[in-house]
């Protein structure tokens, strides 16, 4: 019995690691995204070398990190179900922290500013910027983050076809087929993580592909490369990499909610249907980041809206409307988790809506590339999958410990509604006024939406600061707890 | 102007959202039997489904019937004047920077060393179209300018350290 327990909190010690490291990563992540509203709205001033490094380590970091946070979600949860492999848990951490300081000593000492999506050529053709060291911590970097990731979710499908027989099977198109009854479907859990575990072995490999590339190119610029199959790769992985976060974190929501209002969330079979959608959709819709390249066959650009619209459905039809039924009058007891969880599927919808009007290829037309594009993914990013990972703090700390929440953290939780959308909302207006995206000074007719912006950044940073003292306060209770029930055990 | 449409068609589907979530917020707190809200609600998702999919149709049926990818089709007179657009970090080079109202031009856009973006901004700082500059490739943009005046090209792919001071003025008689 206590193997059992201490199986179980080492188990946790290392979903917490992850959760903390990804907190922390995160906020430390905003102060940057604040600076550089502050310098486009004119009220601080930099070099551009140094609002490109912010750029880059804002958008590697919050990718990293919020995907580092997610997997800690998704096997917390997918641990209930299948065998999972510790060391390789713990592999990744290492990796990541690994990555994590190559990426920030490329960036800080060695001035590499590519943006997080090192758009080939661009890591080898810095204009003197940067140099081959930088890019080449970097890159590796990113490689090495990769494998981490890659491993993780390895190990998670050798453990899901183990139990389940296959990722089909994992993903429930035996149910779909009317082989196996609805009441035997694989939990939503275990169908969440078969489609990221799908689509993100292929995402790394098209990122792991396009920085080998990049590598070389770095190396020995002689060596080249087919410029609009890179971005297609980069792309490829760009796109499914970042949208892995909200698959992953969405566990939490099945999860929790199902438990905070005693409602089964079962996997039928529309929700089985809708996740193969979403696992194939999510896999080629990448395409509508590149409608403003028309030399690509005009029939895939035509493909990328169309998927991108149809991408909209699963989540609008089954998942957001699965959160709403199984809260509607069902008697819950809101608290900072279910609060938060709850924000996030809101988060996750309402960043569909301008992400679906971009995705139109008249509006892309006028649109791509302007800051309506970080308008959607904040939302999508910061007040979806983020909130779902901070949401799942909250519910750890309280099933883990005797900590309780207070008004700060109630405050807390208005403030980072009202930071993030104030953010996202500041950029959508900017992008509506055609502001360029990725520009480290705005004309003076462009400057209000950053100034705003930065305003509720700062709230926004100062909200997730609560919640990440919160956490560290349940550490804190955690470890005492450890030592002692361990003093007891000795005696 | 496709900018305010699609503003406001966003900023609507967003309102029904948030309005939803808060309704369903408020009507949290009671407590009902689950089995009953099932039947009802997915009876409702059928149809509300179906809503989507046909918006979805139409919408994409009107948006794709014409798009910037086409080629107009040229008059004997009215042939295009085809303007070739290298772009280099950090500036353009333009066989051509001024311009008529009314007379059709193709700009023919590549790139010498990384991607970039290229972006016609007009005198009210409204971007009106745009395509990637890519080094090996090259990517035409259709247009006719209406208005005179001064139109910009502001670099709209990030480039490297001088991204955004990748301008060049042309003008429209
Ligand atoms: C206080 C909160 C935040 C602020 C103030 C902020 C601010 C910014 C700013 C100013 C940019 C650059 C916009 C431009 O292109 O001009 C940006 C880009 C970005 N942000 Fe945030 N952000 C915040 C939170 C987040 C979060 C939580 C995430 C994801 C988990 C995130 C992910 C990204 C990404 C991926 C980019 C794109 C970087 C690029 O264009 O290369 N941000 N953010
Ligand atoms: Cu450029
Ligand atoms: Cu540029």
């Amino acid at each position: 019995m206590s193997s059992v327990v201490s199986e179980e909190k080492s188990r946790n010690n290392l979903v917490v690691s992850y959760l903390t490291i990804g907190g922390i990563v995160i906020l430390a992540m905003m102060v940057f995204g604040v600076l550089m509203l502050l310098a486009q709205g004119g009220v601080l001033e930099f070099t551009p070398a140094a609002f490109y490094q912010f750029l880059t380590i804002h958008g590697t970091g919050m990718v990293g990190a919020a995907a580092f946070a997610a997997a800690g979600v998704m096997w917390y949860f997918l641990s209930k179900y299948v065998e999972l492999s510790k060391k390789i848990m713990k592999i990744n951490l290492v990796l990541f922290l690994v990555a994590l300081v190559m990426v920030i000593i490329g960036v800080f000492s060695f001035e590499y500013a590519s943006a997080w999506t090192f758009l080939y050529p661009l890591p080898a053709i810095s204009a003197n910027a940067w140099g081959v060291t930088g890019a080449l911590l970097y890159l590796f970097g990113m490689l090495i983050l990769g494998v981490g990731f890659l491993l993780l979710h390895l190990d998670m499908g050798r453990a899901i076809i183990k139990k389940y027989g296959s990722l089909a099977k994992g993903l429930g198109w035996d149910v779909i087929s009317g082989k196996k009854a609805e009441k035997d479907a694989p939990s939503s859990t275990v169908v969440a993580s078969t489609m990221v575990t799908i689509v993100n072995v292929t995402a790394i490999t098209a990122g792991a592909i396009v920085l080998i590339m990049n590598i070389i190119n770095v190396i020995n610029p002689s060596f080249t490369f087919d410029p609009l199959l890179a971005k297609n790769l980069t792309f490829a992985f760009g796109h499914i990499f970042a949208n892995s976060i909200i698959y992953m974190a969405v566990i939490a929501v099945y999860e929790i909610l199902s438990k905070y209002t005693n409602r089964p969330w079962k996997a039928n079979k529309p929700f089985l249907i809708a996740w193969t959608m979403s696992t194939a959709f999510t896999l080629v819709i990448y395409t509508h980041h590149m409608l403003m390249d028309p030399v690509m066959p005009k029939w895939m650009l035509i493909m990328g809206q169309i998927l991108s619209y149809a991408n909209g459905l699963p989540v609008l039809v089954i998942t957001a409307y699965g959160a709403l039924m199984i809260v509607y009058k069902s008697g819950i007891k809101w608290d900072m988790g279910s609060g938060l969880i709850y924000l996030s599927m809101f988060g996750w919808v309402v960043g569909v809506v301008p992400a679906i009007v971009d995705a139109t290829i008249v509006v892309n037309h006028v649109m791509h590339n302007t800051k309506w594009v970080p308008g959607h993914f904040h939302m999508y990013m910061a007040l979806g999958a983020c909130a779902m990972i901070f949401g799942f703090m909250y519910y750890l700390a309280k099933q883990d410990s005797s900590i309780k929440t207070n008004k700060i953290d109630k405050l807390a939780f208005i403030g980072y509604t009202i930071g993030i959308l104030g953010i996202s909302g500041s950029f959508l207006v900017s992008g509506a006024l055609s502001t360029p995206r990725r520009w480290a000074t705005h004309f003076p007719e462009w400057m209000a939406p950053a100034n705003v912006g930065a305003v509720a950044g700062v709230l926004a940073v100062l909200s997730l600061l609560v919640f990440v003292i919160h956490f560290v306060r349940y550490l804190n209770k955690r470890n005492k707890v450890d030592y002692k029930q361990d003093d007891k055990k000795l005696a | 102007m496709v900018q305010i449409v699609a503003s406001i068609t966003s900023l609507f589907f967003m309102l029904v959202v948030t309005a939803v979530f808060a309704f369903v917020a408020m009507k949290s707190r009671e407590k009902r039997d689950y089995e009953p809200i099932k039947k009802k609600w997915y009876k409702a998702r059928t149809f509300y489904g179906t809503t989507l999919v046909i918006l979805f149709l139409v919408v994409t049926i009107y948006t794709l019937r014409e798009l910037p990818y086409d080629q107009p089709v040229y008059g004997e007179e009215n042939l295009p004047i085809i303007v070739d657009v290298e772009a280099i970090q950090f500036g353009w080079n333009m066989s051509e920077t001024e311009f008529s109202v009314g007379e059709p031009i193709e700009f023919h856009v590549t790139s010498s060393d990384v991607t970039h973006g290229f972006g016609i901004y007009d005198e009210d700082k409204n971007l009106i179209a745009q395509t990637q500059a890519m080094p090996e490739y090259t990517n035409e943009v259709y247009i006719t300018f209406e208005e005179p005046g001064t139109y910009e090209i502001l670099c709209l792919e990030y480039c490297g350290l001088a991204h955004h001071l990748m301008i060049q003025k042309i003008e429209v008689k």
